[in-house]
């Protein structure tokens, strides 16, 4: 092992232990350098409607009306399925995946993923 | 005979006097009357959307009558459950009947279109129907329901209904081109 490698391992060892993972995070996920953005569906909206994330990041969307709502790939490629009053879903973002969704219950609820390479 | 007369008009006004004037006005209503309202208005727009599901062989009609049904279920649902935390009966009055017994008319006229013609009468009525309700809601029901959590529950069902009267928007440009 390299000396700029082992210091990069130590670094994020000292990273993890410093920042545990957030309960929402994937087992097996790169603690260190993954987030977990978390998106409310209320009032018939998705909020925020636009958001950064990067692949291995992990989205969790909570719907608070009393309406269920999914959050679905515009071309279907993805989908939390029903998320009845309260309920939460979470998707990892990965580098293919679409960036249009909406709700495939109410059409006119549509939002927005912008996403970059992990190592950006 | 004019003292039988004078007898029976006497006790009528007695009459009159014991009973609490039933309420003729959608503002006059109590919250109770108003939440039953509400949960006829739930019940009619579903029945409206298993006639569609019945009739219509277009995708998007059943792709909109299937979330008219799960969105005021899911509504009637949250009623129920506050009425039941509230031990509270819902009341039936002029209103609920008369939105009652304007649906069976209305069953009875759509259920003998088909095709295009159905998808039409059905997308429009139910542009007309969201934003009735919507405005009865609006001006009629929400200024004048007193307990703080059924006011709570109408406002998030007025969000609910404007997405509707919106998406049924949606619907009758689709379906008249």
């Amino acid at each position: 092992m390299s000396r700029r490698l082992f210091i990069k391992k130590v670094a994020a060892a000292i990273a993890a232990a410093a920042f545990p993972a957030h309960p929402f995070a994937f087992p097996g996920s790169a603690v260190a350098d993954t987030r977990t953005h978390r998106v409310e569906i209320s009032g018939f909206r998705f909020t925020p409607d636009r958001l950064d994330v990067s692949v291995g990041d992990t989205i969790t969307w909570i719907n608070r009306d009393i309406a269920p709502h999914t959050a679905t790939a515009s071309e279907g490629g993805w989908d939390t399925g029903e998320l009845v009053k309260d309920a939460q879903a979470s998707i990892t973002v990965t580098a293919d995946m679409e960036t249009s969704y909406f709700c495939a219950f109410h059409p006119m609820m549509k939002a927005q993923l912008s996403i970059t390479a992990a190592d950006q | 005979m004019k003292q039988k007369l004078l007898l029976a008009v006497s006790m009528l006004a007695l009459a009159l006097q014991a009973t609490p004037a039933a309420a003729q006005s959608p503002a006059d209503l109590n919250d109770l009357q108003i939440a039953h309202v509400a949960y006829v208005a739930d019940n009619i727009d579903i029945r409206y959307a298993h006639l569609a599901l019945a009739i219509s062989e277009n995708p998007a009609i059943h792709e909109f009558a299937r979330t008219m049904i799960r969105d005021h279920t899911a509504v009637n649902e949250q009623a129920l459950a506050l009425l039941k935390k509230l031990n509270a009966q819902p009341q039936d009055n002029f209103l609920s009947k008369q939105l009652t017994a304007n649906s069976e008319k209305l069953v009875d006229e759509m259920s003998q279109l088909r095709g295009a013609a159905f998808d039409k009468r059905y997308a429009e009525n139910e542009l007309a129907y969201h934003k009735a309700v919507n405005d009865l809601v609006s001006n009629a029901f929400i200024p004048n329901i007193e307990n703080a959590e059924v006011k709570s529950l109408f406002e998030a069902g007025l969000k609910i209904f404007k997405a509707h009267e919106h998406h049924a928007e949606m619907m009758v440009k689709a379906v008249s081109k």
